[in-house]
């Protein structure tokens, strides 16, 4: 019975002209920002590629000069792009997509694409995620205000339930028979996605697959959800246009208000230092060391006098290996704690911050999805996060072999030492291994167990409301 | 004007109503709490670099007073460039929260592209936007307006009440009109107490003397926005046969306008002028720069062959000058590619300033911005009068650096000062202008075609 109601309920939906009017502008905007989300990235890989190609052309041509005097030179090092970004972009327009990496400073990423737009980018993206996060729902609303509340206005509820028909199996048939007909538009795109996706070289470490079959079960709850629950709000309803202004009132509250409402209130209770007072305390730690107690200075001249004991010299000069190397390989570690205590508070507070959002999934299922749909497409900021700590990483061991060239080629005492080719050569180029697909999956599992919870919920409200269908028409 | 007040009363009867007004105001005032905490933040960043820049100023004059400096040494202070706080900054936060405000600018970094360290933000704060007024009134007015107006006459149709209205000679189109104003006066009166309230809430509204002339502009503005829509509920009550195709329609009408035009338009704007790559910017910048100290002797002699007015006395240069002449060098090379960034930008805006009938809710939303100052041309006045102060920073000390001249109690009054020059008020209120006719005359094509839908003879057989 419940397949027999189900097919009834799908072809009638697809005779709907509304429906297949909204499938048809909902499937466009899908396929424009899909291509348009290829072309883009395409184009901003190759730049970055492009960029640092001559980066590294520009360090190994840098000429003849102190090791130390590289150092400042520095790199630039680009952020990749993620593979699935085409998918959901995430974060990437609000963050930089190049870090400076030099002797002394951990710097910040720099150049946040949304700076160089117009404020139409504040609008909202048109990605296909954003297509599947905020239409694809108003769509499932249109779908399904009407299922339930519509027959009781029409009367056709009572007569079917009159011939036998249990409201359980009335509901079940119509949800399902919903779900094939969102089914039928959604899965070609989606499998033309995929075939797009497996034509993409990806390296292995970023499990693609893993990720993408992630995406489709949170995608995949995220609309059972909202069209069981909004089957339930038509049986709920007294008449159809009261099932489409709640659904529609809930829509909006949670796909347009609660993104920003979250995002405010998590600030509010977790705020983010000022940027003057965040540089403050690291130039102060800087200076006076983490505890407070020795100032650098102090700390560089009892590491000074460690090394002259340790040695049994009495000047640095008679050390036999150039000192300044060494202090400076000593100044950097020092720095290395300081600048790994600021911005590891920094940023775990930013992280703290985004799960305090997905947490509101809870009350509104998106941000839950949201969270989800940016860790597995590898747009979050656990992996930007990713990206800024293997950078750092890369510049302190950049710094580590410079200094060390200091140290064990510099005579003592001998100011015009210079380094050349063979040492820039001797330094990699950065490469970024990709955050674990498991790493990515644990960071999506709150969203995907928040997701699974509220599908529960939407499942127990549509037997409530079945059970009550018959009570309201008696 | 007895049937307004009869149609205000009889939705005032609504507990709906009450609800949803409760929640707009609620919204609101929330909105405009959040509009000023970021215009707090915001001074609290800007307070301290202007007065930092006012003090050295004054430090640099009074030394010049006493004694001759030399410009290398001063060259080393970095100058503050500093965006005062916005007129009217808890109307719309704009892009506030992105574009920097506060750049130092110094003699020997002007080639560097790196870009003014931005605030610390959570990037998916960005992403989602901030909860403020601007994000009330384009966003949210609309959806409760609607909320409280999509039944504006299907309803009647669906229970037979509009065979009897009708039987009674009234003009279905005053009646229409008179109905959707007394539905939509409620919200249209708190969206405007809430415009009017952003000049004084939170005590951050600066006291420009244009400020008022702003708050007007705004104050109409949205008052066009919401009769649009109720123009809008209007047409399309004419037209549909159910209160709940009258409510799929008005949320169609709102998705479309609200959130598929406007990134619509985006990628429009992007694909036709895409954005060169900073990358590859700041990878040539170094290479040029590279080239120019690797060609250092060569690079400084064609200078001074250009420049002879600018050779030191017996050639002697010093390293101050070789970097100087290595930047003139860089820049002739970069300038170009770094102006193509605001170049495009430009033409995105253009195509912005053009389409933004489009969508109502784009040329509200451009207009608040504008009007609160934290929108693209303010930014953009920043940005051009910032390179204007490089170009002075550079012009002031290039010469005196390469002809050895200290600076002496005559150059006290050329010290280069950024002072941030306001927009003259002809040039915003001539763009806002055109948002309000452009919005209002789409909100009266809307009108009329809804009253030309209305014929009583058509609704009577409508109703039949």
């Amino acid at each position: 019975m419940i397949l027999r109601i189900a097919r009834k309920e799908f072809v009638d939906t697809w005779r709907d002209g509304r429906f297949r009017l909204g499938a048809l502008v909902t499937a466009l905007l899908l396929v424009t920002a899909g291509l348009l989300a290829w072309r883009q990235t395409e184009r901003m890989a190759q730049e970055r590629e492009a960029a640092a190609a001559l980066e590294r052309e520009n360090w190994l041509e840098q000429g003849e000069k102190n090791s130390h005097s590289a150092g400042h030179y520095g790199v630039n090092v680009f952020k990749p792009l993620a593979p699935l970004a085409l998918f959901d972009r995430g974060i990437e327009p609000f963050v930089g997509t190049t870090l400076f990496l030099e002797a002394h400073r951990q710097n910040q990423a720099s150049f946040v694409p949304a700076q160089d737009a117009t404020a139409m980018r504040r609008f909202g993206e048109l990605t296909a995620a954003a297509g599947l996060q905020w239409l694809a729902p108003l769509l499932i609303v249109l779908l399904a205000f009407g299922s339930i509340a519509g027959e009781r206005e029409r009367g056709t509820l009572r007569q079917t339930l009159s011939l036998g028909v249990s409201p359980l199996q009335l509901v079940l048939g119509k949800t399902l028979g919903l779900g094939i007909a969102l089914s039928v538009l959604l899965a070609p795109l989606g499998v033309a996605g995929l075939i797009g996706l497996s034509q993409a070289q990806v390296d292995p470490a970023f499990g693609l697959w893993t990720r993408a079959g992630a995406l489709a079960l949170a995608y995949g709850l995220y609309f059972a959800l909202a069209l069981v629950g909004g089957v339930a709000v038509s049986a709920l309803a007294p008449n159809a246009r009261s099932a489409l202004i709640v659904l529609l009132a809930m829509w909006a509250a949670g796909c347009v208000v609660a993104p920003r409402l979250a995002s405010d209130v998590a600030h509010s209770r977790l705020p983010l230092p000022a940027l003057a007072e965040f540089e403050k305390a690291l130039g102060e730690d800087l200076q006076n060391g983490l505890d407070g107690h020795d100032t650098r200075s102090k700390q560089m001249e009892e590491f000074t006098a460690r090394t002259l004991k340790e040695y049994g010299k009495s000047r640095v000069e008679e050390l036999p290996f150039n000192f300044y190397g060494l202090a400076m390989l000593e100044s950097e570690r020092i720095a290395g704690t300081v600048f790994d205590h600021h911005f590891g508070a920094l940023w775990d507070r930013i992280e703290a911050q985004d799960r305090f959002v997905t947490s509101c999934g809870a009350l509104a299922p998106l941000l839950a999805l949201r969270s989800a749909s940016m860790a597995l497409s590898g747009t979050d900021f656990t992996h930007h996060r990713h990206f800024a700590v293997a950078a750092e990483q890369h510049r302190r061991e950049f710094v580590r072999v410079l200094n060390e060239d200091l140290k064990n080629n510099a005579k003592p005492g001998d100011h015009a030492y210079v380094a050349g080719r063979a040492l820039w050569e001797q330094l990699p180029q950065f490469q970024l291994q990709p955050l674990s697909a498991s790493t990515a999956l644990s960071v999506a599992s709150s969203g995907l167990a928040l997701l699974g919870a509220w599908l529960g919920v939407a499942l127990a409200a549509l037997l409530w409301a079945a059970g009550r269908l018959r009570s309201t028409l008696a | 004007m007895s049937t307004l007040l009869f149609e205000v009363r009889l939705a005032l009867r609504d507990r709906a109503t009450w609800v949803l007004l409760a929640l707009f105001a609620f919204a609101l005032a929330y909105a405009l709490n959040g509009g000023a905490e970021l215009a707090r933040h915001q001074r609290a960043i800007v307070g301290p670099a202007l007065e930092q820049s006012r003090m050295l100023d004054s430090q640099v004059r009074d030394a010049l007073q006493r004694q001759t400096i030399d410009p290398r040494q001063l060259a080393r202070q970095p100058l503050v460039a500093a965006l005062p706080p916005a007129p009217l900054p808890t109307l719309a936060s704009g892009q506030a929260d992105l574009a920097p405000s506060v750049e130092t600018v110094s003699l020997w970094r002007l080639q560097t592209p790196t870009d003014a360290r931005s605030e610390l933000e959570n990037p998916s704060r960005l992403l989602s936007g901030r909860f403020d007024l601007a994000f009330v009134l384009v966003w949210l007015f609309p959806l409760f307006l609607l909320g409280l107006a999509y039944d504006l006459l299907a309803g009647d149709r669906e229970s037979g009440t509009l065979r009897l209205v009708l039987s009674r000679g009234v003009r279905p189109g005053a009646w229409l009109a008179v109905r959707a104003l007394a539905r939509g006066a409620p919200a249209l009166a708190l969206a405007l107490l809430a415009t009017w309230a952003s000049s004084w809430w939170g005590d951050v509204a600066s006291s420009a003397p244009d400020s008022g002339a702003r708050l007007a502009h705004a104050c109409v503005l949205v008052g066009a926005y919401g009769l649009f829509w109720l123009s809008v509920a209007a047409l399309v009550n004419a037209l549909a046969r159910s209160a709940a195709a009258a409510a799929t329609a008005l949320g169609a009408a709102w998705v479309a306008v609200v959130l598929v035009a406007p990134t619509l338009l985006n990628i429009v704007v992007e694909s036709l002028h895409p954005m060169p790559s900073r990358a590859e910017l700041v990878a040539s910048a170094r290479e040029a720069s590279g080239d120019a100290e690797r060609r250092g002797n060569e690079v400084l002699n064609s200078f001074y062959r250009d420049h002879p007015e600018l050779a030191p006395p017996g050639m002697q240069v010093d390293f101050a000058q070789r970097i100087l002449a290595v930047q003139e060098d860089v820049a002739r090379a970069m300038d170009p590619v770094a102006e193509r960034f605001d170049a495009q930008l430009d033409a995105q805006q253009r195509i912005v300033e053009l389409w933004r009938f489009a969508s109502p809710a784009i040329a509200v939303h451009e207009a608040l911005t504008d009007l609160a100052g934290t929108g693209y041309w303010r930014q953009r006045a920043f940005r051009e009068q910032l390179a204007g102060f490089k170009d002075a920073v550079h012009a002031f000390f290039s010469p005196r650096i390469h002809k050895n001249n200290w600076l002496t109690k005559a150059d006290a009054d050329q010290f280069p000062r950024f002072v941030f020059a306001e927009e003259p008020a002809e040039r915003w209120s001539s763009r806002v202008r055109l948002s309000i006719l452009g919005v209002l005359a789409l909100a009266v094509v809307a009108a009329l075609i809804a009253v030309s839908r209305l014929s009583a003879r058509r609704l009577a057989a409508d109703a039949r």
